[in-house]
């Protein structure tokens, strides 16, 4: 065991304190000194939300063992300003609400800071370098890069100090910038997430995960790990008191894996000790005994008879069917002048909020089971977690922690009831940090589909009928796949006016990572097959593809296929807009080639290059006279 | 998770060579440290427990650079940032910026050396490419009855496999020797997965002096990584260039056969299609970078990323 101290400068007091023996400067900077303004993202160098300064320059500090700092002088996001007070890149990030999640921000403040200290006169090419370590999920990176150019000028004097201030709303709000009430928590570093909150007594929480995508669970053996110095309990599907299983719509989870694994990376057992790393040593000691079972990872194969069952409740892995039927489509697709038929594929996507899952339970007082943590969906899960633990719904209580990028990520309770129990088990606060790997490999992701698409149309561009199907993966929990297969049904086919039409969406169980909520929530992946459909329609009948959409499109008093009716209808308007800022050249689609003139233009990007702050200087100045 | 029962931070060559010398199975030797935390992790070795971890980057000896005649020696603690920031180095080593702004971002520049990226040795290291071109050589120490004795390879030798060099137990990289290249121009070209902070599939970099009136190549030094197990010069391209005209069609015909270099095992039809144009394009972009930029239209647009 390292038996170190450090000594070291941090925002201007020197410290000594010892050091964990696999503490990074990131580690002791926010376990250590409580500066929690510095995130961990990736633990890999990637994302930059744990950039600090260390003897001025900036580095992530989660790639640097802390004795390497030992007698530098680090700055971190809280030392940037007196408390209380923001610097001018603070006071611009949070002018522009630059500042969506925040969990990137601090990171941002300080690569801002950095790229001015370096040259106060960078232009925007070089500020987006010296800023491409550090990555941003939601705010997006336009608002930041007009921060620094704002903080920028506003230093060298070429703007006012007040551009800085709120903008003027005279009046009304509507069409005005709004500073965020959050904001400046968030471009400071104060605000904290699950993961930075601490507890007196605390514990750490780690997971052993299956290694197996379907496996029968033989025992598990968890005595080596709870006799481990430190670990104080390990929990298993067997000390669930309550019913154990949680979904959005059906609930056919268990808080960790009951007698069966399903997909590879499927909570199995949870140890709380008094250091991650001992948690992590004492996950590593559980053994469980695996029967494989054949699996499958095909929706199409998981419909086949014979298929591996993955609940006794759908023995034909259907999650769920939704049929929309409407109109004649047979007499549709005979009154169609061109039919066309394809075929999309999507694939999974990872949500990738740079907040990876954390949450922090303890029984308070009163025996209340508390659960903060970046929950999309508080309410249900108290009720869920009621049932689990067997406890009144009065017993159970969730706190919403500030959500680090959620995308829908966030919204099945996948560690919750972990946490729950180790909390009840233990009688100490637990908490649970998953690292990057394991928020990849153990969360939902957005649904691959797979769409048959069949279109009528007329000479005129008219569409006729539709017949469309889409086969979604739901991996191997339901989550909530029901409502994206019901979402992805209504809004298939876009804004268009369709008289005659079926539609069938199904997700299915596989022996895949579960397919869970995502923005659009299915939308997406239908809405890509109906819009590649519009464009190949206007190909095939030389029709410029913004008119073959105006020709189709829905309008106010409409009635949606799902029998909504609509008193507004902006479809003709967003066309428009488009149409204008794309500088579109009009006509069908082949038209278009080497003359096209929307490239090039303004908003748009140049074909990427590296090395503004050398390739703007004069090529001379790297030539030596012998 | 990296963990460690001890951390040294040798201060001078002999305090280093000391920690070093007789290290238990396991330790290892860091300086940046850019490589090995991202490596103790999940999907790649897991959690990993290390009797000794040596952090070399303090080692005042390690530090700086010198120049002597047509050679500069470069200190084992000099890292990609500074070919950026020291107008010296970008003077001299005119392909090292432009490997270095592809390399990483700045933060990681400002840790990561330039001798621990050719000490992990990997088939597409960033950093071995540009050292072929300027001829470089790897200085070692070692403890031997007590004395320091210092060894000099050739980068060529000194890398022989993937992760793998002549580096010998107890022995440490004190400095890179290459010829200092001034009035160059200097070029690199990478893909990757995406545009930076990824490792290369491909890297090819280049070094070009050309004649006074910009139309004769004078001397071309092109060197390749990520196509076989180690990264090499592009001798018989080299050869084609020497003295022939500045045109197009010469760059061409010295970049036509290159792809055959492909010796990688993997994604070798790519590898192929993209090692022939960065050949072509890292010549174009070094003669750029000379002051002697080709006549537009007489190259093809350089393969993005």
């Amino acid at each position: 065991m390292l038996d170190d101290r450090i000594t070291l400068t941090v925002n201007g007091r020197r410290v000594t304190r010892p050091v964990g023996a696999n503490y990074r400067l990131l580690d002791f900077l926010r376990e250590e000194l409580m500066l929690t303004g510095s995130k961990e993202g990736c633990g890999a160098g990637e994302c930059g939300t744990c950039s600090v300064f260390v003897d001025g320059r900036l580095v992530k500090s989660c790639l640097m063992p802390t004795l390497k700092a030992e007698g530098a002088s680090i700055q971190t996001v809280e030392g940037l300003a007196p408390r209380g007070e923001l610097t001018p890149v603070q006071r611009a990030f949070h002018r522009t609400g630059a500042s969506q999640c925040g969990y990137c921000i601090p990171g941002m403040v300080m690569a801002a800071t950095a790229a001015l200290r370096a040259n106060p006169e960078a232009g925007i090419e070089e500020i987006k370098e010296r800023l491409g370590g550090n990555i941003c999920r939601c705010t997006g990176y336009t608002k930041i890069f007009e921060a620094v150019e704002i903080a920028r000028d506003v230093i060298a004097g070429r703007l006012p100090a007040a551009a800085l201030e709120a903008e003027e709303t005279a009046g009304s709000f509507i069409g005005a910038s709004v500073r965020r009430i959050d904001a400046p928590a968030k471009v400071s570093g104060a605000l904290r997430y699950a993961g930075d909150t601490v507890m007196p007594g605390m514990l750490h929480m780690a997971v052993l995960r299956s290694p197996h995508a379907h496996a029968r669970i033989l025992g598990i053996d968890t005595a080596a790990a709870a006799a481990l110095p430190g670990v104080e309990c390990v929990v298993t599907a067997a000390d669930v008191p309550g019913k154990d299983g949680f979904g959005v719509f059906v609930h056919d989870q268990p808080v960790m894996a009951r007698d069966r694994v399903r997909y590879v990376g499927e909570a199995v057992a949870a140890v709380a000790a008094d250091s991650v790393e001992t948690a992590r040593h004492a996950a590593a000691l559980i053994a469980v005994g695996y029967a494989p079972l054949p699996g499958v990872f095909d929706p199409a194969e998981a419909m086949r008879p014979g298929a591996p069952v993955l609940h006794d409740y759908a023995p034909d892995n259907l999650v769920k069917h939704i049929p929309i039927r409407k109109g004649d489509v047979a007499a549709g697709f005979a009154a169609a002048d061109l039919v066309i038929e394809e075929t999309f594929a999507t694939q999974q996507v990872e949500h990738a909020y740079l907040e990876p899952e954390a949450g922090l339970a303890w029984v308070d007082h009163d025996g209340v089971v508390t659960v903060l943590s970046p929950s999309q969906n508080i309410t249900h899960h108290r009720h869920m977690l009621a049932d689990i633990l067997a406890l009144p719904v009065n017993k159970v209580r969730f706190i919403m922690s500030p959500v680090g990028g959620g995308f829908g990520g966030k919204e099945d309770m996948i560690y919750q009831g972990m946490l729950a129990l180790a909390a009840i088990r233990t009688g100490r606060p637990v908490r649970l940090v998953f690292t990057r790997e394991e928020s990849v490999t153990s969360t939902a992701k957005r649904h691959p589909a797979r769409i048959s698409y069949r279109m009528g149309l007329t000479r005129e561009g008219r569409i006729t009928a539709v017949s469309f199907e889409m086969l979604s993966d739901g991996g191997a929990y339901g989550m909530s796949t029901e409502g994206v297969m019901r979402k992805a049904a209504i809004l298939s086919l876009g804004p268009y006016a369709i008289p005659n039409l079926q539609i069938d969406t199904r997700g299915v169980y596989t022996n895949n990572t579960p397919s869970g909520a995502f923005r659009t929530f299915g939308a997406m992946q239908s809405q890509f097959a109906t819009e590649s459909m519009m464009d190949i329609a206007a190909g095939r009948l030389g029709l410029d593809p913004f008119e073959i959409r105006r020709r189709n499109m829905m309008r106010a008093g409409d009635t949606t296929h799902t029998g909504q009716r609509l008193d507004s209808c902006s479809i003709g308007t967003v066309l428009a807009v488009a149409e204008e800022f794309s500088r579109w050249e009009q006509g069908p689609p082949a038209v278009r080639g080497a003359g096209r003139g929307d490239t090039g233009g303004p908003d748009t990007r140049a074909r990427c290059t590296l090395g503004a702050r050398f390739r703007s200087g004069p090529a001379a100045d790297r030539q030596e006279v012998a | 998770m990296l963990s460690y029962d001890a951390y040294r931070r040798p201060r001078t060559l002999t305090e280093a060579l000391d920690a070093v010398a007789a290290l238990p199975p396991g330790a290892r030797v860091i300086a940046g440290g850019t490589d090995i935390l991202p490596w103790a992790r999940e999907g790649r070795a897991g959690d990993v427990h290390v009797p000794v971890l040596v952090d070399v980057s303090g080692v005042a000896e390690f530090r700086g650079w010198t120049r002597a005649g047509g050679r500069v020696r470069l200190g084992a603690a000099t890292v990609f940032q500074d070919f950026l920031t020291d107008a010296g180095l970008r003077r001299l080593f005119p392909a090292m910026p432009f490997c270095a702004i592809w390399f990483a971002d700045d933060q990681i520049r400002e840790q990561a050396t330039l001798a621990g990226n050719l000490v992990n040795a990997s088939p597409a290291a960033d950093g071995t490419p540009p050292m072929l071109l300027h001829g470089a050589e790897v200085e070692m120490a070692r403890r031997v009855d007590g004395a320091v004795v210092h060894r000099t390879v050739r980068l060529a030798d000194f890398v022989t496999g993937p992760g793998r060099t002549a580096l010998r137990p107890g022995e440490l990289v004190t400095a890179v020797i290459a010829d200092a290249l001034p009035g160059y121009g200097g070029a690199f070209e990478k893909v990757g997965q995406r545009r930076s902070l990824v490792i290369s599939r491909i890297c090819v970099a280049a070094a070009v002096r050309v004649s006074a009136d910009g139309r004769r190549f004078d001397d071309v030094r092109l060197a390749i990584g990520g196509v076989g197990p180690v990264p090499e010069r592009l001798g018989e391209a080299e050869a084609r260039l020497a003295g022939k005209p500045v045109t197009a069609a010469t760059i061409a015909a010295a970049a036509s056969g290159t792809a055959a270099r492909v010796a990688s095992r993997s994604k070798v039809e790519y590898r192929r299609a993209v090692v022939e144009g960065f050949v072509a394009a890292a010549i174009a972009d070094a003669l750029a970078d000379a002051g002697h930029p080709l006549a537009v239209g007489t190259t093809g647009e350089k393969a993005d990323a």
